[in-house]
Order: C-alpha cells, then sequence, then structure tokens
C-alpha cells in the first residue's frame, strides 16, 4: 500500500537501506545480464563498463556532462511522478517540454525587443523560465480539463496533445519563428539574449545552475506533495477519487491542477535546455525525453529523491555511452537493453528477491487505477 | 458501440474525401481520388486495427497493454529475420520464407505478451510498467541485433544487405477485383484481408461465446467470476497472449507485406495511436477498426493535399502548410473523444491485479 | 546471504569466461599514428543513408592504408555534438570528419578552438560574415554537394520513361535544405524535358513534415502507403529521397512494378529487394569524396578555400538499360555534362525560400 502519510522510519539503518537494497541489486543484475549479452556478440564487458563509468563519473568534464544529461531527466520525471501520484499518466510530456522550449526561447530573443530595452538578467531569466513553464502547464491542463470535465481520457489526449504540439512547433520553427539569419540552414529560433541565460557554475564546464535547481524542484516536489494541503489532496484522488469526493475534495479542480503541476515540470524541462545549455530551441533536440522520463518516474518508484537517482543514473548511462562506444564500439543501443532490464528487475521485485533470497516486505507502488476511473 | 458513434465517423471520413474530392476533380476523376484515397485509408489503418484488438484482448480481461508499441517492433524485427534466414541462409522459396516470418512474428509477439503477463499477472507489477518494460526492451533488442546482425563486416551477414524475400503477395478477391479501377480496392495482402476478418472474428468471439463472456466477466468483475468457477488467471493468461498475436502480426504487417526491410524504431509511435483508436472505440473491435479508418483517413487527406498542392486555390491557403494540415486528425480525436460522442468506459477491473 | 554470494560470483565469473577480443586503439597522439574519427548526426552509421556511406569513406581511408586507425561516435543527442567532437580531440585524433549540416556551428567553433586537428564537415555550408569571420580556416573543408542537379537528372530520365507522363517523389522533411534541393531539383528537370518534347507531365512532390524531425527520415512505412497513393493515382515513376522513408517509397513502387528510383547512393546494392524495378539513383556519393580528402590531408596537401564540391550524377540503369532507349541515353548524358559545364541551370536556390 502506499505510504500516505510518507513519514520515513529512522528506526535501523537496515530499515533505510531496505527501500534501495532491491533497486540496488536490480541495477547489479541487469549490468551483469548486459555484460553477458556484450561477451556474446564478442565484446569486453569488463572495458565497456569501464568506458561508461569512465565516461560518466570519471573526470570533472564527465561529471559535469552527466548533470547536463540528468537535469531535464529530473525534471521530465518529475512531471511524470506528480501525475502518477494523482492517478494520471501523463504521457504528453515530450510535447509539453516542446513547448516550454518553444515559449522560453521565444521570451529569450524577443522580448527585448518588444519592449525596446534591455532587460537585467534577474528580470529576464525568470521570464523566459517562468513563461516557458506555463506554456508547458496550459499545454498538460489542457487534457487534465478534458479527462475532469469531459471524461476524455489523458492518455489519448496527452498523445495526441504531443503530435499537435510537434507540428505547432515545426511550423513554428520553420516559419514565425525562424532564425533570420541568411546563412541558418536549420528549423531553429534565433539566439536568446545573453540577459536571458543562466549562467554555467564553472567556467570551463557545461554544467549549469539549471542542474541545482533541479535538486531544488525535486525538494519542493516532496514538500508540495507531502506537507501541504494540496499535496494531500493530489495523493488522496491518486489513491481513491471517491473516497476523496466523499471527504470534500473538489476531485475536477485536483485533477486539473495536477496535470498542470506536471506540464509545468515539463515544460520547465524544456525551458531549462534552452536557457542554460543550447541558447535557441532547435527542431528535434528532444528526442526520447518524454518516454525515457515514464521510465524514470518508475524506476524512482515516484518519489522525488528516488526520481532524482533514477535520472543521474539515465543521465550518466547515456552520457557514458559515447565513451563507451569509443572505447569500444559497443553500439550504445545496449544502453536501452540494460535500462530496459533495470525497469524490469526494479518492477518485478519478486525475480530479484528470488534471485538473491531476500525476504524484505516492501511497499508496493500502485500508480494507475486503470482507464476507467 | 452506438450508431451515433458510427455516424460521426462516417461523416468525417466523408468531408475528409470530400476536400481532396473537390480540391483534386480539375486533375484527376473523383472515382480515381476515392479509390486511391480508400486504399491508403485502409492500408495505415491496417497495423493501427491489429494493434488495438491486441488491446482489446488485453484490456477486455482486465489487463492494461501500453506494451503494444513494443510487441509490434520486436514482431516486425524477428519476423522479418526469420523471413530473411529462411530466404537466404536455408534458402528456401520466397512463399515459404514469407509465411515462416509471419509465423515467427506472430510468435514474438506472444513471447512479448508472455512477459507481461509474468509481470502483471504473477507478480501483480503494475501494467503500466510491464508494458514500458517492453516498450524499452523492443527497442533496445532490436537496435542491438540489428547493427550486430547487419553492419559492418565483423557482422552475422558479413556487413552486406541480404536479400529479403520481398512482400506478401496481393490476393485478388474474385470479380470484385476485377471492376476497373474501383477494383483495386479488392487487391489486398494478406495480412490486411486477416485483420478485418479478425475484427469480426473478435467481435463474436467476445459477444458471442461462452469463451467471451468469461473473459468479459474477468475484466469486469474478477471476483464474481471466481465465484462461479472462472479461473481468473488462466483467462487473463490466455487473453494477453491472444492479444500478443494480434500485436504480432501487426507487427509482420510492416516488414512482410508494407515493405521488405526492417529500420530501427520503424513502428514510430503507431502502437500508441493503435491504443488511442482502442479507447476511442470504446473497447469494441468495430469501434477500433472504424477509429483506425479515420486515422487512415486523415494521413490519406494529408497525403493528398500535399498531392495536389498546386491546385489549392488561395483561399485555402492554409491546406497547403502540411503542418497545419497534419494537427487535423489529433484535434479531431480530441473532439469527438471529449464532446461529440459522450464517455468511454473502460471494463471495470483494467489495470487491477486480481487478488484471491 | 551465502546464495546470494554464489550467485553474484557465477555471474560473474560468466562475464570473465567469454574471450576480451576488442581491437585496442594505438596511441592517437603520436604523431607518425594518424588517426580519423567521425562523429555521426543524430542517427547511427547503419542508416544505409549519407551516415553510413560517409563512415565507408573513413573506413576506405583505413583500407587503403592512409589512415592507421579510425573510429567513430554516433551522436544521441544534439547537445552532444562538441563533446563527441572533443572526445576525439582530446584523445590525439588527427582528422575529424563530421556530419550534417546540423554540425555546422560546432565543426567551426572546435576548427577554431583545435588548430592542429584537419575537420571536414558534411553537407556545412559557411561563408565569411559576421558570426564566422575567420572563415575559411586553414583546417576545416566542407563537402558539398549540388542535390539539385543528381534530382534534374532523374527528373528528366523520370519524365521521358513515363508512360502515363505522372511521376512522383516521395522526401524526407522540405526543413533540410540538401533534401529541397532534390525535391525541387527533380521538379525542374521533368519541367525541362517537357519544354523540350511539348510533353506535360504531372509532378507531385510530397515531403514528410508532419511529424517530428527525428522521424521525417525513418519512415519507411508512410514512403510506402504515399508512393501507393501516387502509384494509385497513374504515377508510373516514383523517386525515393530522404533516408528510410525515401527507401519505403523506393520498395514500394518496386511492389506494385513502376520505376523506382533511389538516391544518394547507387541503390541497386542496397536495396536489393527493389533491383527488379529500379530505374536509377539520383547519386550524392560521399564515400569516395570523404576518403579523398582524408588522403590529400596525409599528403599535406589539405584543400583550402573552405569547400570541397562532390560531384553530381546518377546510378546506371541496371535492370532497366534494356528499356532505356539510345535516344533517352544520349539526352541523359547531354543533361549531365550541360549541367557540369553550367550550360543548363536548375535554377532551384540553395535554401528553400521563407514562406
Amino acid at each position: 500500500m502506499q505510504n500516505i502519510d510518507g513519514q520515513i522510519p529512522v528506526k535501523k539503518l537496515r530499515d533505510l537501506l531496505n527501500p534501495l537494497l532491491v533497486p540496488l541489486l536490480a541495477i547489479f543484475t541487469a549490468m551483469v545480464a548486459g555484460g553477458i549479452i556484450i561477451a556474446i556478440v564478442g565484446g569486453n564487458p569488463f572495458a565497456a563498463y569501464w568506458g561508461l563509468v569512465q565516461g560518466s563519473f570519471g573526470s570533472a568534464a564527465a561529471l559535469s556532462e552527466t548533470a547536463v544529461w540528468a537535469t531535464p531527466y529530473i525534471f521530465a520525471g518529475l512531471a511524470v511522478a506528480v501525475a502518477f501520484k494523482g492517478g494520471l499518466f501523463n504521457i504528453g510530456a515530450e510535447g509539453q517540454l516542446a513547448f516550454g522550449a518553444v515559449m522560453a526561447a521565444l521570451i529569450g530573443y524577443a522580448l527585448p525587443g518588444w519592449l525596446h530595452i534591455d532587460l537585467p538578467a534577474y528580470i529576464h531569466i525568470p521570464l523566459t523560465v517562468g513563461l516557458g513553464m506555463l506554456a508547458g502547464a496550459i499545454w498538460a491542463a489542457i487534457p487534465g480539463a478534458l479527462k475532469a470535465y469531459t471524461g476524455g481520457h489523458e492518455v489519448i489526449n496527452t498523445i495526441m496533445m504531443n503530435y499537435i504540439a510537434l507540428n505547432i512547433t515545426s511550423f513554428l520553427l520553420n516559419g514565425p519563428m525562424r532564425d533570420p539569419d541568411p546563412l541558418n540552414l536549420s528549423a531553429r529560433t534565433p539566439e536568446i539574449a545573453a540577459s536571458a541565460r543562466i549562467p554555467t557554475i564553472f567556467p570551463d564546464l557545461r554544467v549549469h545552475w539549471g542542474f541545482v535547481l533541479a535538486l531544488l524542484v525535486a525538494v519542493i516536489i516532496w514538500w508540495l506533495l507531502w506537507k501541504t494541503t494540496m499535496g494531500f489532496e493530489i495523493r488522496t484522488v491518486g489513491a481513491n477519487p471517491d473516497a476523496a469526493k466523499y471527504a470534500g475534495i473538489n476531485v475536477k479542480r485536483t485533477i486539473v491542477i495536477t496535470m498542470a503541476i506536471s506540464g509545468a515540470l515539463a515544460g520547465l524541462a524544456g525551458a531549462i535546455e534552452v536557457t542554460a545549455l543550447n541558447y535557441r530551441h532547435e527542431l528535434g533536440f528532444s528526442v526520447g525525453y518524454g518516454f525515457d522520463s515514464i521510465a524514470i518516474a518508475l524506476l524512482g518508484k515516484t518519489n522525488p529523491f528516488g526520481v532524482v537517482l533514477a535520472a543521474i543514473l539515465f543521465g550518466a548511462m547515456r552520457n557514458g555511452g559515447t565513451r563507451m562506444q569509443f572505447m569500444t564500439q559497443i553500439p550504445v543501443d545496449i544502453i536501452s537493453v540494460i535500462q530496459g532490464l533495470i525497469l524490469l528487475f526494479v518492477a518485478a521485485d519478486a525475480i530479484i528477491r528470488f534471485i538473491y533470497r531476500i525476504r524484505v516486505r516492501e511497499e508496493r507502488v500502485v500508480l494507475t487505477r486503470g482507464w476507467g476511473g | 458501440m452506438d450508431w451515433r458513434r458510427f455516424a460521426i465517423i462516417a461523416l468525417v471520413i466523408v468531408i475528409m474525401f470530400g476536400t481532396v474530392v473537390v480540391v483534386g476533380i480539375s486533375q484527376n476523376s473523383p472515382l480515381v481520388i476515392i479509390t486511391s484515397m480508400l486504399a491508403t485509408t485502409i492500408a495505415v489503418a491496417t497495423p493501427l486495427t491489429l494493434g488495438a484488438l491486441s488491446g482489446i484482448y488485453c484490456e477486455r480481461s482486465g489487463v492494461v497493454n501500453i506494451g503494444i508499441e513494443g510487441m509490434m517492433l520486436g514482431a516486425a524485427f524477428f519476423g522479418w529475420l526469420a523471413s530473411i534466414y529462411m530466404n537466404t541462409v536455408f534458402h528456401q522459396v520466397p512463399m515459404l520464407s514469407l509465411l515462416t516470418g509471419v509465423f515467427v512474428a506472430v510468435l514474438t509477439g506472444g513471447l512479448f505478451a508472455l512477459l507481461h503477463a509474468v509481470l502483471s499477472i504473477t507478480f501483480k507489477v503494475d501494467q503500466i510498467i510491464g508494458g514500458t518494460v517492453i516498450n524499452i526492451l523492443a527497442t533496445g533488442i532490436t537496435g542491438f541485433l540489428n547493427r550486430q546482425m547487419f553492419f559492418g563486416s565483423g557482422s552475422v551477414f558479413g556487413g552486406t544487405v541480404p536479400h529479403s524475400p520481398g512482400v506478401l503477395p496481393s490476393i485478388h478477391i474474385p470479380l470484385l477485383a476485377d471492376i476497373p479501377v474501383f477494383g483495386r480496392i479488392f487487391q489486398q495482402q494478406p495480412i490486411t484481408l486477416s485483420a478485418l476478418a479478425l475484427v469480426v472474428i473478435t467481435h463474436f468471439v467476445l459477444f458471442h461465446t461462452r469463451w467471451g463472456l468469461r473473459t468479459r466477466a474477468v475484466g469486469e468483475h474478477p471476483r464474481a467470476a471466481d465465484t462461479v468457477g472462472i479461473n481468473v488467471i488462466r483467462m487473463r493468461y490466455l487473453n494477453v497472449i491472444i492479444g500478443g498475436f494480434m500485436a504480432g502480426l501487426g507487427g509482420a504487417y510492416f516488414t512482410l507485406e508494407s515493405i521488405s526491410s526492417f529500420e530501427p524504431m520503424m513502428t514510430n509511435g503507431r502502437g500508441f495511436i493503435a491504443l488511442a483508436a482502442m479507447i476511442f472505440g470504446n473497447w469494441t473491435p468495430f469501434g477500433a477498426w472504424a477509429a483506425a479508418l479515420v486515422f487512415g483517413a486523415a494521413q490519406a487527406l494529408q497525403i493528398n493535399l500535399q498531392f495536389f498542392r498546386e491546385l489549392i486555390p488561395p483561399s485555402l491557403a492554409i491546406l497547403q502548410n502540411s503542418y497545419v494540415v497534419g494537427l487535423a486528425p489529433y484535434i479531431l480525436t480530441m473532439l469527438i473523444l471529449t464532446g461529440l460522442i459522450g464517455k468511454t468506459i473502460a471494463p471495470a477491473a483494467d489495470g487491477k491485479p486480481y487478488e484471491k | 546471504m551465502k546464495k546470494l554470494y554464489l550467485v553474484i560470483a557465477v555471474l560473474v565469473m560468466a562475464a570473465m569466461l567469454v574471450p576480451a577480443c576488442t581491437p585496442t586503439a594505438p596511441d592517437c597522439t603520436k604523431p607518425e599514428v594518424f588517426c580519423v574519427g567521425l562523429v555521426t548526426d543524430v542517427g547511427k552509421v547503419d542508416d544505409k543513408s549519407f551516415n553510413q556511406t560517409a563512415w565507408e569513406g573513413v573506413q576506405q581511408a583505413k583500407t587503403d592504408g592512409v589512415a592507421n586507425w579510425v573510429q567513430y561516435i554516433e551522436t544521441t543527442d544534439a547537445k552532444d555534438y562538441d563533446k563527441n567532437i572533443a572526445t576525439f580531440a582530446d584523445a590525439g585524433y588527427d582528422e575529424i570528419v563530421t556530419v550534417g549540416f546540423n554540425l555546422t556551428e560546432s565543426t567551426y567553433t572546435a576548427a577554431k578552438k583545435y588548430t592542429s586537428i584537419m575537420f571536414v564537415g558534411i553537407d556545412q555550408f559557411l561563408s565569411a560574415d559576421a558570426t564566422h569571420p575567420e572563415w575559411p580556416l586553414a583546417n576545416l573543408v566542407s563537402i558539398s554537394y549540388n542535390e539539385d542537379q543528381s534530382g534534374f537528372l532523374v527528373g528528366a530520365l523520370a519524365s521521358m520513361m513515363s508512360a502515363s507522363h505522372k511521376i512522383g517523389a516521395v522526401c524526407g522533411t522540405d526543413a533540410v535544405p540538401p533534401v529541397w534541393r532534390y525535391g525541387e531539383g527533380y521538379r525542374a528537370g521533368a519541367a525541362y524535358e517537357d519544354a523540350k518534347n511539348g510533353t506535360t507531365t504531372e509532378v507531385s512532390v510530397v515531403y514528410h513534415s508532419d511529424v517530428g524531425f527525428d522521424k521525417t527520415f525513418t519512415d519507411p512505412t508512410w514512403g510506402a502507403d504515399t508512393a501507393n497513393s501516387m502509384i494509385d493515382k497513374g504515377a508510373d515513376a516514383i523517386f525515393g529521397c530522404g533516408g528510410k522513408t525515401g527507401n519505403g517509397a523506393v520498395d514500394a513502387a518496386a511492389q506494385r512494378s513502376v520505376y523506382a528510383i533511389g538516391v544518394d547512393t547507387d541503390q541497386y546494392f542496397t536495396l536489393p529487394e527493389a533491383d527488379a524495378w529500379l530505374l536509377t539513383s539520383a547519386m550524392k556519393p560521399e564515400t569516395a569524396p570523404v576518403a579523398a580528402v582524408i588522403k590529400l590531408t596525409k599528403d599535406g596537401t589539405f584543400p583550402t578555400g573552405g569547400i570541397y564540391m562532390g560531384p553530381s550524377g546518377y546510378a546506371p540503369y541496371h535492370d532497366q538499360a534494356s528499356k532505356v532507349s539510345a535516344t533517352i541515353d544520349t539526352e541523359m548524358k547531354a543533361i549531365l555534362a550541360g549541367l557540369l559545364d553550367g550550360s543548363i541551370k536548375t535554377n532551384v536556390p540553395p535554401v528553400k525560400p521563407a514562406q
């Protein structure tokens, strides 16, 4: 059952480590299974994993790149996790992310021109990021409202909204928002103004304050979900909408709010990629975040801190995969296989407990209640 | 499935076809345009229909399946691989190679479904996770194996592209296929025809047989079903695996019927559109098929508006923009789903593991 | 817990039993070891398209004994372009090939940073301007193509071969300039032959612009559906241009027994399924130019001026040769000669004009 009050019982160190034991063993088992696959196709699994570790944690630059990769994963993973907590399946993080990015790019490059003034960074950055968030929130609130007030299922609607977002983005980046530089051949926006750029933390590394913001947002989401009335309402609606209704919670409003928060987080992922890393939005830069974010939310068992750890793991694997391929020529597709296996073993922890003969009573996370409710 | 829903779907399809007929009439006769659009609609709808049928079997018995995309992708790859092996390694005739490919594809779908069943029925893992696992694993495994098999001198086929046995040949329906122009609609390949047959069969099985009654009982009220002696676990396992066979056949469409090669990620989200079609069609075979036809018609509309781009009058210039036209089916789906047709009702126990 | 350790031990041993046989890289920092690295655009080296042919060019350099060691990195996300180039640069590679116009900026920036490393950009267009004041750089060359010319050639051939005077092209997105040039060149080629022969050929060019950028080139099923739709309306020659999406169209055309026209390489060898009806392919050969530029680098005669033009052309007719009359063949040769000496112009601008 879901741990409604969210208290972490700190009785013994063992109790604290227990929730981590199965995921860690799952990761280990998936890596071993991946290693066997690598060996079967004639690669050296130790060289491959050494490359993976080196590429993700082996140097300051590697650590920095891992953080860069993890940042959008944290935001998008949190987005999906919050929706799960509210009993909703947000399969549309990809579209919300794209909308957040487009909006952030627009505010980033065009706002000073519209206002005919140079904005100071302390106004321009929050405005850019905030409106990016808002765009994502609106984009997700629409399927939320449709779910609440017409019963239209959010899974179809968020999938549809993904395709709509992709088309609108393609239209904008090929038309009105296209970089007018005559030498530009890509479907991309102009670069955002210097005043809209989130700085990096260290001079020569790409890791930026957006990563710190991501960690901060994870704490805020935890606080929101477990320490506020709104969070209680979201979790109650997620656990049992009928009970929530009898308890006097406005279920419809809560569904819309949950989706808006979820979309805001996904929009934030896009806005941060634009303001802190790419300085523009370009078609195709958010390939696959929507899908990976579902896996991250699941791996983190929809707990904000679990999501952060899962996002860093996924970020490290995606980042280190390059070095692994460079050193051993093993196709990066193996990373997807290992990620799938990790998810498999975490999900079916009975397999892990069977292999390692662990007897731990673990809470089972109930994410969705099917399509009906 | 109420008639109002079918009427609206039919109206939408007629409007889509009509738009193209009006635009293209100066270049092609209405009969040619309608035939061509109908052919595209049916082709696009085939994998969507099979994917949606896969979802219907699973969900009618109470198991949510968002892994249709992965099942189709995996089936497309392994079915194609089997046909290649039969053709180039074991030197069998193309027809036998292709049929083996279809068999292996269906089996692959079934195996992925078995994994889903073990996870979600036996281990009672959240069913959304089970589906996500299948989607991620299928992407990784097919991409990885495709590379190991076909790329570079160290690969199984030494880096050359092996000669595939082609695609499944069309079946000419006697008399009907001989009608001038429109006869094209009656020359279809076997998987397309099977999809239509399976819609009818699934409808019959679900609503007119003991098996169907039991399946629905297990999906609506498993405890009551258990009380009257139905083996809930067994029914769910079998239905999920049958659903896997459907997705497997849908996967075979990509590499053995539509074109004759495999590309990583080639299902391109069609498994999710199939899921949407299933819900759109209110978990009924005919409803899902009608929904799949709407997606097919929308794609036919888009292709044809680009085809007749120069003929679009300036007052309708917006239609020349492929991005704008591309929006139509998705907005339409949302509108139809939310406003015009009323609520969709899922099987009551869908997504809930059964605990004795 | 005993069992736990046992299982771990068994698994680890199982992993170790398998021999390690990956060839180890030589030390590329040594001056006598000539190493070439290739960074793909978002995509894979087995895409049967531009990433793959470029990689084959790099491998060619190794086979020819020009390069001692070659390696590739596949980009999984656009934000990794710089990192992937730097991975090669920091490992002491002597020459780095980057594929696709999306890497234009990253390649230019890297070339300025690593002045001792030679850079080759494929499909990258630069000229001296405010953003790139130092262009052309001494260590950067772009291999470019006139895709419109190759498209023009196959468009002309398609219109001459078509009995129904209806021909079609199924392309990836028009947002990518080389693809757009192919499609519009095809149109222009058909129009050129029409004007010459007094015929009227209906040319339809359909771009797959309705999906995400990552999918426009990887949707063979859409390509097949679109080609079939054209064939249903009477088209009897289909040009598939744009990665796997185009391949699907070529495949479908061949299955329906109409003329199929491939792209980039001679697809007679990469799409054997379509051989029976493959008329020709619009050529954009990468393998030879890439290998050639690497050889020039090794010889110390790295091309100057920033641009190395790759050739335009069309592939042999192969199985269709008997159907191409001597008149048509002569005309094709004349067009190719005319395009190369400038007497025939495609009038296709390098980039799609803004709407």
